[in-house]
């Protein structure tokens, strides 16, 4: 009886130590800004045929600067209503965990754009994986399904390289939908999910 | 069954409020006031009254400071907040083990 008890205090102790890492701002926002941004991007990218690599990708590395820039000052605004400070550990932690992989997708996106090693789909899908890796990892430190996210993007990346890589389609596709598909409306779509199901400011 | 692990139980800690409390600032360097308060849906009345007597303990560290001129209250543990809770999870699991079949 007295070890259920305390059996059970071990457990309650674990779990509330666990969310205590957690990164519990709101999320919506920060997608719906991201995916805004995409679409908008790919529009652009389509309409303007941004087409050559080097083209391709400054508008894709400006547009992530920008979104970084964006998402930065949305959080800033959060933690400044909520009157809690900004670079808290589990802000840190997310932080952490980001920053190699998108580091390594920025890197590779500049090496690739003026050596013109790669195309701009299979940039793309570079891109996306190194993506999906950065979300699966800052999903440690963040509620509501941010690993399966960062799934998500791992898993379509490698299933479109697969199969263009085996059907090698006659059609051109555009890098452009790609982007905006996966950049864009995804993130909208999660975006929206989040609005509503999280609950407050605080989605813990 | 030896009582003894039991009766050593820091009443303190043993609280569940402020169990809940200390479990949440030994994950993390500090928390303020309102994460403290969101994450354990608490009152700021209930909240502020466990604070105090785990400060007055010894155990938790208040810092008031300004953060775009609002106050900001975070809570952290102290050396001696930190050990005693080290302890009590150690009692925890002593009186778990002492417990299971042999």
């Amino acid at each position: 009886m007295e070890s259920n008890w305390a059996a059970e205090n071990l457990q309650t102790i674990r779990t509330l130590m666990e969310r205590s890492a957690l990164y519990r701002h709101a999320l919506a926002p920060i997608m719906l800004f991201a995916g805004a941004l995409g679409v908008a991007a790919a529009t652009t990218g389509l309409l303007l045929h941004f087409d050559s690599m080097r083209a391709f990708g400054t508008l894709w590395l400006g547009t992530a600067i920008v979104v970084v820039v964006g998402v930065f000052v949305i959080a800033r605004r959060q933690t400044v209503k909520d009157h809690e400070p900004f670079w808290s550990p589990p802000t840190r932690r997310v932080g952490q965990a980001l920053l190699p992989p998108l580091l390594a997708g920025m890197c590779l996106g500049f090496v690739f754009m003026f050596v013109g090693l790669a195309n701009p789909v299979t940039l793309t899908f570079i891109w996306l994986l190194f993506y999906g890796c950065a979300l699966h990892s800052a999903g440690f430190f963040m509620p509501r399904g941010m690993k399966w996210f960062g799934w998500i993007y791992v898993a379509s990346a490698c299933g479109i390289l697969c199969f263009l890589a085996v059907v090698q389609p006659k059609v051109e596709i555009s890098a452009h939908w790609f982007m905006g598909l996966f950049f864009g409306a995804l993130h909208v779509a999660y975006g929206v999910y989040l609005y509503l199901t999280e609950k407050g400011k605080n989605a813990a | 069954m030896n009582p003894e692990p039991f009766l050593q139980l820091d009443r303190v800690i043993h609280e569940k409020g402020r169990l809940a409390i200390m479990s949440m600032l030994a994950a993390s360097p500090e928390l303020s006031f309102t994460e403290l308060r969101d994450a354990l849906i608490m009152t700021d009345g209930n909240l502020t009254t466990h604070i105090r007597a785990l400060q007055q303990e010894g155990y938790v560290a208040v810092a008031k400071s300004f953060q775009n001129r609002r106050p900001l209250t975070t809570c952290s543990l102290t050396p001696a907040g930190r050990k005693a809770f080290a302890e009590y999870i150690n009692l925890l699991e002593r009186i778990v083990q002492q417990s299971r079949p042999q």
